[in-house]
């Protein structure tokens, strides 16, 4: 493979040239109630070259790898067409790397039965719960990617990605009431992390069916403590993506409102990316650029310090490179993502954040959130009411909301008890590339005056 | 074709076998922050391979045309371990005739895209050179080839081609995004109003409005319909009724939503983005009608779930899901709806949307982009705001529907709509 990459960047006649191609191979099981639904295997060989002329990208990606230098043509002369300014990418020292995962439990190795019976416990458990639950949706889904790269500047890198997920889902009814609960689970370590949920399935299920009792949230402005998991959320929507710089590099105005230097928060917070932390779901060697990853605070006590770059933005703004360029799949170009981002940790004790809390709302896990870069959403599985320093009632339909010029200022507590999030099935969305796996982190934080919608 | 030696190929062990082979090349040019930023092309190939053993179903896939015996192997293997199935492969029917090809299309090359982007900028930029534009065109070829092994077999082709233009606008602290896009089958599309449609969502946001916490009038632009659809999406999805995971489960005949509300299933609209002649099961597309006069009449099958739910396929396989939504038209002016509201919020896009409960009907979003109106006027934009509601309550309130339907980008039809009382956080 090496050999025909590097030969057919020959034909690239432009500033810069890169070409990546990749081998996915898939199986997946998924029962719905009592059958199964899907089962299914796949196998995908795509490639993408990217081009660079005169500050405009050239992309060409295919699925045929026959003809690499019509496709490194076709991208250089999609650059040329368009290309009239001047390029602009920052300088990395030309890499000769190859990564070799291996897992505890390789599930390339594992026979399709085992997988559905490993499920098929979780779905049973389910099933049996109670009476209440009228159907179930629990998945397993496996990745394994090998990645090749090279660039015109001789870095060649060789990766592999592997990804096994678990999804566990009851779905308790009472008449027209209908309510979820949901665990999930994702790693690159093997297949021995969708083993032994049995716990997992058995609480996915008694929350659907306690969900199916607790009253809506009334909507209103709320002090809100976020467990780890929703922190790591939070952290993400909050912040994280208004750090990505390609919202910033070429946008004088967004330059003056992320000046470094500018605070954003008490204090005691500090937000940090961090692509080298060992095993988690962002957790990256080299980034789709060849960059090496790094960790990268964006907040620390309370000040933007800093931000995510690819190697054009790092270059346009004159800042360094931080191995933050991805991209989803093998015909997506690599944009400006996150890897694994987290609110440190700070002092408090959990109790305390709760103690004096005279109404407010416990909120755990995530479904999701969403970001415009001002305001920002996100979604709790689950919640409780807080009754005078008491946790009480469990309340569901919990969506937050916050405006990142106020909302982060208003973080009043940071618990001492950082935890990352278990992964899953879903992702980061951005640009057209949706389920980007990243990582989530944080303590429990209390937060004051956030926007939780509802009725009254 | 190549998909009959497949299913050939799959019979010597498979009881039964269908295969689809698509290929698609697309041609896009963008522009980031005004700025022409990227020209790609794109080639894919892929192809499906479903089995029928023993009873039991498997599926693959592959990018590789060359794999054939490897993707027989492996799909036979996956269906030793698959689901019962409840289905045969469907005998070949004759589609209804539906245009989703346009020759012109091919002829669309990049110099062009440039323009016709450029174009749509250079109308959002004399409305306001401070707004900071994206904005780009696409264009697709796509075909496919499907064999079965009761005898059916057919290829079809089709073409697509889009655009759109988004911008943002800072002032100090204050972040405003709008913009408007369309896509379809056809060469044939007025990009110039694509723009001037983007103007008129910025214009509308040019002041800031507080708007007060409450219950107020709520009217649904086209543009963020997606807000009452998703519920109804997931709802009359047949194997979420099958499963019982759907609150229409077992409400066939019955009235939910208020009278003057109907919406059907129609992959047969010419040139629109999810329309065809087959499904990817190889059954003939139909026209569904979901909820005639706010009585819901039919729910939306595949092969298997039908098999299940001892009903025929509809036309939207596999999955259950709906192909082009339509929703019929009201008869109340979009000015008249805003004239008859005292206070209340004119919504264009959401964020949040989908993270909670969908299937339930609940939603619990922020209005990314949203109007106040006060004593039948437009004032401003909202900001900080949630909107929270359900959509089977919100649709038994409906105080009003527009008159003229619009696309929601190619695949939703739809006029805009005016609920009554829905829940408004605001800080």
């Amino acid at each position: 493979m090496r050999q025909q990459m590097e030969e057919a960047l020959l034909k690239s006649d432009v500033e810069y040239a890169e070409i990546r191609i990749e081998d996915e191979s898939k199986s997946w099981a998924n029962f719905r109630g009592v059958a199964l639904d899907s089962v299914g295997s796949s196998k995908t060989v795509g490639g993408m070259v990217r081009a660079l002329y005169k500050g405009a990208w050239g992309y060409a990606d295919f699925n045929d790898l026959k003809n690499l230098k019509v496709r490194v043509k076709e991208a250089c002369e999609s650059a040329k067409l368009i290309g009239k300014d001047k390029s602009k990418l920052a300088r990395v020292e030309p890499v000769q790397h190859m990564t070799r995962f291996l897992l505890e439990k390789d599930f390339r190795n594992i026979p399709l039965s085992e997988k559905i019976s490993v499920i098929q416990e979780y779905n049973d458990i389910l099933l049996n719960y109670h009476e209440k639950i009228e159907t179930t949706n629990v998945m397993y889904r496996d990745s394994f990617r090998k990645i090749w790269y090279a660039n015109t500047e001789g870095t060649y890198i060789e990766d592999e990605r592997p990804y096994a997920t678990a999804y566990i889902s009851a779905t308790a009814k009472d008449g027209d009431n209908i309510q979820p609960g949901r665990e999930s689970i994702g790693s690159s370590a093997g297949f021995q992390v969708v083993e032994g949920l049995h716990e997992k399935a058995e609480k996915a299920a008694k929350r659907a069916v306690d969900l199916l009792a607790a009253p809506p949230v009334k909507g209103g402005k709320y002090t809100v403590v976020t467990n780890p998991r929703l922190t790591g959320v939070f952290a993400h929507e909050a912040f994280g993506h208004l750090s990505e710089s390609d919202f910033v590099y070429e946008n004088e105005r967004m330059k003056e409102i992320m000046v470094l230097g500018r605070r954003f928060g008490p204090n005691n917070l500090n937000i940090i990316d961090d692509g080298s932390f060992p095993d988690q779901q962002g957790t990256l060697k080299y980034d789709d650029e060849g960059v090496k990853t790094r960790q990268n605070y964006l907040i620390k006590d309370g000040i933007l310090v800093g931000r995510l770059h690819s190697r054009e933005t790092a270059a346009t703004m004159g800042e360094s490179v931080t191995g933050n360029a991805r991209a989803l799949a093998y015909h997506n170009e690599p944009i400006v993502r996150m890897t694994n981002t987290y609110i440190n940790k700070g002092q408090s004790a959990f109790d305390d954040m709760i103690k004096d809390v005279k109404l407010g709302i416990y909120a755990l896990d995530m479904i999701g959130g969403q970001t415009t870069m001002e305001m920002f959403t996100f979604s709790a599985g689950y919640a409780y009411m807080i009754r005078d320093g008491q946790i009480c009632e469990l309340i569901r339909d919990v969506v937050l909301t916050g405006n990142v010029f106020n909302t982060l200022m208003n973080i009043d507590m940071i618990g001492d008890d950082l935890q990352w999030a278990p992964g899953g099935p879903g992702g980061c969305g951005k640009g057209g590339q949706s389920g980007l796996t990243v990582g989530i982190g944080g303590p429990h934080i209390r937060i004051q005056d956030v926007v939780v919608g509802g009725r009254q | 074709m190549i998909v009959e030696k497949i299913v050939e190929k799959a019979m010597k062990k498979a009881q039964g076998a269908s295969a689809v082979l698509r290929r698609i090349k697309s041609d896009d040019i963008a522009f980031e922050n005004d700025k022409l930023k990227s020209a790609k092309s794109s080639q894919s190939t892929a192809i499906n391979l479903r089995v029928i053993l023993d009873g039991k179903e498997g599926s693959s896939q592959t990018t590789d045309i060359n794999d054939i015996d490897g993707l027989v192997e492996r799909t036979l293997e996956v269906a030793e371990f698959g689901s019962k199935v409840h289905f045969d492969f469907p005998p070949f029917q004759e589609a209804p005739e539906v245009k989703v090809y346009d020759e012109s299309v091919n002829d669309v090359n990049k110099d062009e895209m440039v323009n016709t982007s450029q174009e749509m900028m250079d109308i959002v930029k004399s409305y306001n050179s401070d707004i900071l534009l994206h904005s780009g065109v696409e264009k697709s070829v796509r075909s496919a080839e499907y064999a079965n092994s009761s005898g059916c077999q057919f290829s079809m082709q089709g073409t697509g081609f889009g655009m759109y233009v988004y911008g943002s606008w800072i002032r100090g602290t204050d972040i405003l995004h709008a913009g408007h896009g369309f896509s379809w089958r056809k060469r044939e599309v007025d990009h110039k109003a694509i723009a001037e449609k983007a103007v008129e969502f910025f214009r509308m946001a040019e002041n800031t409005a507080k708007i007060s916490s409450g219950e107020m009038s709520v009217i649904f632009l086209p543009q963020s319909i997606d807000v009452l659809l998703l519920a109804l999406r997931m709802g009359f999805n047949g194997k979420n009724v099958f499963l019982g995971a759907s609150p229409l489960a077992g409400k066939l005949g019955q009235k939910i939503t208020d009278e003057r509300f109907s919406l059907t299933d129609d992959p047969l609209i010419d040139y629109a983005d999810n329309s065809g002649p087959y499904d990817s099961e190889g059954v003939t597309h139909q026209r569904t009608p979901l909820i005639e006069n706010g009585t819901a009449v039919n729910f939306l099958y595949d092969l298997e779930t039908a098999g299940k739910a001892g009903t025929k396929s509809t036309g939207n396989g596999p999955g259950c899901n709906p192909s082009n939504l339509v929703i019929d038209t009201g008869n109340t002016s979009y000015e008249q709806m805003i004239k008859d509201t005292k206070e209340g919020l004119i919504v264009n896009s959401v964020i949040g949307l989908g993270q909670g409960n969908p299937i339930s009907g609940e939603f619990s979003v922020n209005v990314q982009l949203g109007y106040k109106i006060e004593n039948g006027e437009v004032v401003g934009r909202v900001k900080d705001t949630m909107l929270a509601g359900n959509t089977y309550h919100a649709l038994n309130n409906i105080e009003s529907i527009g008159d003229k339907t619009e696309w929601n980008y190619g695949g939703v039809l739809t006029p805009t709509i005016k609920i009554k009382n829905l829940s408004i956080i605001s800080k």
